[in-house]
């Protein structure tokens, strides 16, 4: 098996699901207000390829998705990927009993419909935003202006990690030049060697 | 010569016995090496350079699979692990992405290996599906259907098949099926994939029922380098479920280990736990932590 420290490393990956973009608590029945109910289901649909506006909603199930899905373990969260370029790519916000009214202005009067969205169920209202042609970051302002997500501020451990990969992968940089020129030069001695020995060879048969 | 013979094995013994035991097992015979030692520990330069070299083998490693301390590796709760994995795997069909297992042994590098085969109490690979060619309302027909079977029937499975749509990777016939299926001529396509039911194969079975359960329910492992890898639930499993898996297969292994041979001592080091695209997540054996969600929150998509 790979090497513990190797290990280790690949395990940092956890870092990055707890902090940074879309690491928020979405409301549960618990904490729902009138404007805010709670978020029972997530559902994302978009395209296999990117052109035609499908990048941004890969990107938040890539970078979004995981955080959310880690801060609310209990709320399902489906991703489809068509085949069909021409649908546009939606995002379904799944709500307890009402959608508010925040919700509903970026959902628009214009009414999408995601046929690979599960249907609502017992009582749950829908709501459909269509994310195409949005950047992820754009996609996950608009998720937390409906739901009234409540973001979890990176706490002191974490972001210290965060500091010390950071230094890490800076000092990466440098040593990958350095090691890069030693074996170049390396390589230049060894190329220099080979044509002397080439010309030597040259001048005994010669 | 003869006198040498019979009066240094004593001395001789000593140092063969100090070295046999770091022999190679295709080094030259040892009687041979003891003639070698004794004339060339006497007075022949020439052959105690000779002997010297049966006598120092090349340098190996250890015997033993080097594992290291685990007292700085960070190890988690299954339920925690559970959280993780299911994070980075989100929007992935929970049927199709697997939990597996590492269990990584304290064993020597030469001698036997564990391999078996398991069963789980929750049945872990949906991904043979398994087709099964018999009459469509007889009682064989809904035994397969309940023991898992995904396809049961005999014209709409040809015709499924004719149509390109092979939508299994097992196939059983019920023998009151043959003449049908041999009639419908499916051998040019299934042949190939190695799907045509045959006696031979032993996929022409008269229980077709148990036969389906037995293909859907075992899992094959082996140990390779020290560590055996198996799926062992699939990411919608509740962690009851996943718990009661790894129980399952940590007792086998145990079961196993202790079934090889007096002489051999194999000992589970390390678990961890990860997921079809997941890193690897070292458990302490613990289930949950005060920290961790609910089990019902860690179940399903």
């Amino acid at each position: 098996m790979v090497n513990l420290f190797k290990r280790m490393r690949k395990l940092k990956t956890m870092l990055d699901v707890r902090v940074g973009t879309g690491a928020a608590i979405l409301p549960s029945v618990a904490n729902a207000s009138k404007e805010f109910p709670a978020v029972t289901r997530l559902h994302l649909t978009y395209a296999q390829k990117i052109y035609g506006g499908h990048q941004g909603a890969r990107h938040f199930w890539r970078n979004c998705l995981p955080r959310l899905k880690f801060y609310n373990p209990g709320i399902p969260m489906t991703v489809k990927q068509t085949t069909d370029q021409d649908i546009p790519a939606t995002l379904s916000i799944y709500f307890a009993d009402r959608v508010g009214s925040t919700a509903t202005a970026i959902a628009g009067n214009k009414q999408i419909t995601d046929k690979h969205a599960p249907a609502p169920q017992n009582g749950e209202k829908l709501a459909t935003v269509n994310v195409k042609d949005l950047s992820y970051q754009e996609i996950w302002n608009r998720v937390q202006a409906s739901t009234g997500a409540n973001e979890v501020p990176a706490t002191e451990e974490d972001q210290a990690e965060a500091k010390k990969f950071a230094a890490i992968d800076e000092k990466a940089i440098h040593d990958r030049e350095r090691i890069r020129a030693k074996r170049q030069a390396k390589k230049d001695q060894e190329r220099m060697l080979a044509e002397a020995r080439g010309e030597v060879e040259k001048s005994q048969t010669a | 010569m003869s006198s040498l013979g019979v009066a240094l094995p004593s001395a001789a013994r000593g140092i063969l016995s100090s070295c046999r035991s770091s022999l190679r097992e295709t080094s030259v015979n040892p009687s041979f090496s003891v003639l070698q030692q004794v004339r060339g520990l006497k007075s022949n330069p020439q052959a105690k350079g000779k002997g010297k070299k049966a006598a120092k083998p090349s340098r190996r490693g250890p015997l033993e699979f080097r594992q290291k301390s685990l007292k700085d590796m960070d190890q988690f709760a299954l339920c925690d692990a559970m959280r993780y994995l299911r994070a980075i795997e989100v929007g992935r069909n929970p049927t199709v992405i697997k939990y597996e297992a590492h269990i990584r042994l304290r064993t020597r590098k030469d001698g036997p290996v564990i391999r078996n085969m398991i069963r789980f109490p929750h049945a872990v690979q949906t991904e043979s599906r398994i087709c099964v060619i018999c009459p469509p309302d007889s009682k064989q027909a809904k035994d397969a259907l309940a023991a898992g079977a995904v396809l049961v029937g005999e014209d709409e499975v040809f015709e499924a098949v004719k149509a390109g749509r092979i939508e299994f990777d097992r196939c059983l016939a019920h023998p009151d099926s043959v003449p049908a299926l041999n009639k419908a001529g499916l051998g040019r396509i299934l042949g190939p994939r190695g799907l045509m039911p045959s006696a031979k194969a032993g996929t022409v079975v008269e229980d077709v029922a148990s036969r389906v359960e037995d293909l859907r329910g075992g899992t094959v492992y082996r140990e390779r380098d020290a560590v055996i890898r198996l799926p062992i639930g699939q990411l919608g499993f509740s962690p009851e479920q996943l718990r009661d898996n790894l129980r399952t297969t940590i007792e086998q292994i145990k079961k196993d280990a202790s079934g090889l041979n007096d002489r051999i001592n194999k000992e589970i080091y390390e678990i961890v736990l990860s997921t079809s695209h997941g890193p690897g997540f070292s458990l302490n054996g613990e289930f949950k932590t005060d920290d961790s969600p609910e089990t019902p929150a860690l179940t399903g998509v």
